[in-house]
Parts: C-alpha cells; sequence; structure tokens
C-alpha cells in the first residue's frame, strides 16, 4: 500500500486549470523530485496534499485512507508534514518555541508536553545546526536560517511525509550538500518519505531524490528515475534552456 | 512544583495588593481604586481572547452584561430563600459566570469558523441584538430592568447589603483580576497558549501545523466570556444594586476594553493591567477636569499613544529587559 497516492487529481481557478488530472504515489521510505517552473501546479499540488485546497476532481489517499475532505491539521497530525516556500516563522515567539509549535501539534500531538516538545526542538536545531539561535526572535533571522528553521520545525512533527517547498533555494552548494546528507540521514534513521520540489533540476534533488516527476503546465510531463529524467532532452530543454552536457548532475 | 514559572505574576499580585491597600487606607480613595481595579478586570478578562488571539469581538459588553442579569436574577429569585445565607451571592456569580460562557458557546460557535475581519463584522450584532431581545421581549423586566437593592436589605439586612454594594462587590473585582492573571499565565505556559500564538501570527501557517485553529480560538473566547460575566455579576449588578439594558449593553466599554489591552500590550500578562490602570487615572482625572468631556480628550490621547507604541508600554518594556534577569517577571 502506497503511503500517498494521488488519483486524478485537478484543481480549477476559474477557467485556469492548475492542476491536470495528476496521478501520482510515494512509497514509506522513498524519495521523490517534483521538478517544473513557476506556473507548473507545483505549489497548488502540494496544497491539495496537505489540505490547503480541496480538487475540483480526484482523491487523495494516505496510507489508504481518502483525506481529500480532511482539513489540513488533520493531516498533520496523521503525519503529513511540510514546509513553505516563503518560510513562514511565527516571527513573536523564539526559534526553539517555533519548533517545539511542530512538536506539540504534529504526529505526538497528544502525547508529549510543553517540557518535552521544547526538549525535541533543542534536538532538531541541533540537527540542522541553528541551536545557536534557538531563543532569538524568529522572526529576525536570515531567509537561510528561517530555512533552516522551516526544516527543523516540519521535522519535529515527526512526519511519516515530508513535503519540501523548495527548501534549498538560495543556499550556497556548500549548505545544499549538507542539508541533502542531512535528509538523507534523517529518511533512513526516522522512515520519512521526502518528497522535495524545486524548480530546477539541481544538485538538491540529483542527490538525493530516486525518481523524479516533472510538471509541465498542470499536467505530469514525465515521471522516470531521475538519472534518466536527467538526460532526458526534452526535459533538459525545457529547464536548462540548452541541450544536457555530461556533468550537469553535479554542477 | 515549580515556583519559578509564577514569577510573572509577582509584579501584578503586587500591583493589586498596592491598589486594594492605597484604597482601604486613604479616606476617599476607595472608589477610583474600585474604578481601576474595574478596568484592570476588564482587560485582563479581555486580553484572554483579544491578545491571544488577535480577534476583536465587538460584542464584548454583551458578557459583561448578561453578568450582571445572572447576579441580578439570582438576587431577586432567591432572596427569600434564608438558609443560602450569603450563597445567594455565589450563586449570583456562578450564574452569571454560565450565561455568559452560554452565549459565548453558541456565538463562538458559529462565528469563530469565520477568519479575522469576518469575524469582527459578525459580532457587532451580538450586543445590539441581545440588547433588543431583552428590552423588545420584555425579557428580564425589559427596559426597566431588575433592582436588587431592596432585595438585598431584606435578605442580609440593612449594614450587610451596604458593605455588599460598597466594599466587597470592588474587593470581588480585585479577585476576579487576580484570577483571570493566573489563567492568562497558565494558558500561556501550555499547549493553549503556543497554538495561540501560532495562529495569532499566522492563522494558515497552524492549520497547516497541526493546530486547530477554532478549538483554542473557542477555548480562549469562553474563558474571556466567562470572566466579563463574573466582572458585570460583582462590579455592576452587585455594586449598583440594579441593572438595566440601556447601561449594561453598552458598547462603549467594549471599545475601552479594547483601548486598554493595546495600550497596555496586547497577549502579555502585565499589560492589561498597566493599560488598566493608565486609562483609569486618565478618565477619572479627565471627569475632575472637564466633566462630560472624557471620552472626547481620551480618544486622541490613546491613538497617540497606539500609533507610537503598536506593541503597548509592556511589549515595549519586554523588548528592552530580553536577556535580562527582569525579563521573567515582564511578560
Amino acid at each position: 500500500m502506497a503511503l500517498l497516492k494521488l488519483e486524478g487529481v485537478t484543481k480549477r481557478f476559474g477557467g485556469l486549470t492548475a492542476v491536470d488530472r495528476v496521478s501520482l504515489e510515494i512509497e514509506s521510505g522513498e524519495a521523490l523530485g517534483i521538478v517544473g517552473p513557476n506556473g507548473s501546479g507545483k505549489t497548488t499540488l502540494y496544497n491539495i496534499i496537505s489540505g490547503v485546497y480541496r480538487p475540483e476532481e480526484g482523491r487523495v489517499l494516505f496510507e489508504g485512507r481518502d483525506i481529500t475532505g480532511l482539513p489540513p491539521y488533520r493531516r498533520t497530525q496523521l503525519g503529513i508534514g511540510r514546509t513553505f516556500q516563503i518560510p513562514r516563522p511565527f516571527s513573536s515567539a523564539t526559534v526553539r518555541e517555533n519548533v517545539a509549535i511542530g512538536a506539540m501539534f504534529g504526529t505526538l500531538g497528544g502525547k508529549i508536553g510543553v517540557g518535552e516538545a521544547l526538549e525535541l526542538a533543542d534536538h532538531y536545531l541541533e540537527l540542522v545546526g541553528l541551536q545557536a539561535l534557538k531563543d532569538k526572535a524568529s522572526g529576525s533571522l536570515t531567509p537561510v536560517e528561517k530555512k533552516l528553521m522551516e526544516l527543523a520545525r516540519a521535522l519535529a512533527m515527526k512526519p511519516k511525509l515530508l513535503l519540501l517547498d523548495e527548501a534549498m533555494a538560495g543556499m550556497p552548494p556548500k549548505d545544499i550538500d549538507r542539508l541533502v546528507g542531512l535528509l538523507k540521514r534523517v529518511k533512513e534513521e526516522e522512515g520519512i518519505a521526502i518528497i522535495s520540489m524545486v524548480e530546477h533540476i539541481m544538485r538538491a534533488v540529483a542527490g538525493f531524490a530516486e525518481r523524479v516527476i516533472v510538471l509541465h503546465q498542470g499536467k505530469k510531463f514525465l515521471e522516470a528515475p531521475t538519472a534518466e529524467a536527467l538526460s532526458d532532452p526534452r526535459v533538459v530543454e525545457i529547464y536548462l534552456g540548452r541541450p544536457a552536457e555530461v556533468g550537469d548532475a553535479s554542477g | 512544583m515549580k515556583l519559578r514559572r509564577y514569577y510573572p505574576l509577582i509584579p501584578i499580585y503586587l500591583l493589586y495588593l498596592t491598589l486594594f491597600l492605597i484604597g482601604f487606607h486613604v479616606r476617599g480613595l476607595w472608589q477610583p481604586m474600585a474604578l481601576l481595579a474595574f478596568y484592570a478586570a476588564l482587560g485582563q478578562a479581555f486580553n484572554i481572547f483579544l491578545g491571544m488571539t488577535g480577534y476583536v469581538d465587538f460584542g464584548y459588553v454583551a458578557f459583561l452584561g448578561l453578568g450582571s442579569y445572572g447576579m441580578a436574577l439570582a438576587v431577586s429569585s432567591l432572596y427569600r430563600v434564608e438558609w443560602l445565607g450569603g450563597g445567594i451571592i455565589v450563586i449570583g456569580l456562578l450564574l452569571g459566570l454560565a450565561m455568559a460562557a452560554l452565549l459565548s458557546t453558541a456565538v463562538g460557535g458559529i462565528a469563530l469558523r469565520l477568519r479575522g475581519a469576518y469575524f469582527a463584522i459578525a459580532t457587532i450584532g451580538v450586543n445590539e441584538g441581545f440588547k433588543y431581545l431583552v428590552t423588545g421581549a420584555r425579557l428580564w423586566g425589559g427596559s426597566e430592568g431588575i433592582i436588587i437593592s431592596g432585595d438585598l436589605r431584606e435578605a442580609f439586612g440593612v449594614e450587610v447589603a451596604n458593605s455588599l454594594a460598597t466594599f466587597w462587590a470592588d474587593t470581588l473585582l480585585f479577585i476576579i483580576a487576580a484570577l483571570a492573571a493566573l489563567v492568562t499565565l497558565h494558558y500561556m505556559q501550555s499547549k493553549i497558549g503556543y497554538a495561540l500564538t501560532a495562529l495569532r501570527e499566522d492563522e494558515e501557517a497552524a492549520r497547516v501545523m497541526g493546530v486547530n485553529t477554532t478549538k483554542y480560538k473557542i477555548i480562549a473566547f469562553i474563558t474571556s466570556a466567562a470572566f466579563a460575566g463574573l466582572i458585570g455579576a460583582s462590579g455592576w449588578a452587585l455594586k449598583m444594586t440594579y441593572v438595566f439594558p440601556e447601561d449594561v449593553f453598552e458598547i462603549t466599554y467594549t471599545v475601552e476594553a479594547i483601548v486598554i489591552v493595546l495600550l497596555g500590550g496586547a497577549g502579555t500578562l502585565l499589560g492589561p493591567l498597566v493599560g488598566g490602570i493608565i486609562y483609569g487615572v486618565l478618565k477619572y482625572w479627565l471627569a475632575v477636569l472637564a466633566p462630560g468631556l472624557q471620552l472626547l480628550i481620551l480618544a486622541p490621547i490613546i491613538l497617540l499613544i497606539i500609533v507610537a507604541l503598536p506593541q503597548g508600554i509592556i511589549g515595549v518594556l519586554k523588548e528592552r529587559v530580553r536577556g535580562t534577569a527582569l525579563e521573567r517577571v515582564i511578560v
């Protein structure tokens, strides 16, 4: 049974079809990449999975259960965690408190108290390297620090499925590599399935996702193992703007 | 039991005690202190909703009104039951609390599913609607209200009835304010507080993070309303010994409550108390200097403070003491 299954999901905004009959599956512990430029429907797809939008057609199934009608907070409690492309910290709270909120209302919900949530927050802050800033007001962080905090907060939710939205955009390559290594570790240690969404096929996805789905104008354009997708000339042309060369994946 | 978590209550309780003692020992200052206690309690109660959720309830005074009716109804129905004694007052308080809580459950259950501004608009009608219900349907005496001064004298004798209205009603306000502060602190330090902070900052992100925002909004709403009920029961019905719908469903008090919370610092513990004291002092002082013009002169003064200090006085103070020892106490 797939962890997450989308069946022919369609979302329309007036005359615009943002997501057009998209189906996909992801298993527990898998790493999937979703690629596509702005306007291809990526964010809308995420919003459908996390429950912010309700699709006009199709179903969303999580662990075999139809969650199409469930509100976002219920899905989080079931195990769907998410980061935002533009980080959304709870600005007046400290970094530590932000991450603790993730722990308090995620899958551990009723089982942990405030003190334990704060301890769990410390653990994940150390993992992403932000422990020095834990008592700072989250609104005063740099954009990259905010992205790291978003990640820590999502991990603290102890999700079964983690949706990363451009989680590494704007980061220097060294940080991306470190983060990819971190995600790989977390994936293995905690058995989380991770979907990473990026605008272009980058080092972030290439070294990390086993398989890639390419979105174009709301439709699923291609689904293939990462290496294949990288060398597919149609994809490369659309997203890199020129024919591929050897070494593009690590460049 | 870790006592450190209660440190923030120290300045608050000290302030309340100081006000009480000043009023008790200095001739002629009891009424002014009682006024400050009223505004502090009002601020403390309203802060639990406005301050912690960021939502504005324009119908808030309805809960004070219902609280007053609770006390008035209890006294006017039970004053002949001798064995109850002082229990009548307790029943009055509880009835006031219950009635306010009930209305808030009904209103909140519907209106709190709406976001921010839509909720505010929806609540405007609550207070006015209730006032016209009472007067139009001749509920609880209609526009003639309920007078309990005679009932209190019959139940307790002239002396005790007098002390109830002129001393105990006001003392109760201090106690209610102190209780509201305790509950506020408890919420702040628990999951409820974190949920409210999250939904106040970014409601949609909070929902995605797993917070059932409607549930927590309702919790804050009912709590805030319950305290308003207690304040109305003691600070209005018991103190004045009468309840008229035109008085107790007066929208001005909602506006004053909003101003007090914002002035002191919305969402802080100390804020509403400071805001209540400053507002009460200004209002009383202006009433002496330029009677009849209090509200007119007050509004621009307060607007100025709000524009210059959006976080409120305590909000600014909190920033200043961040990283120092006072941080634990200025909350």
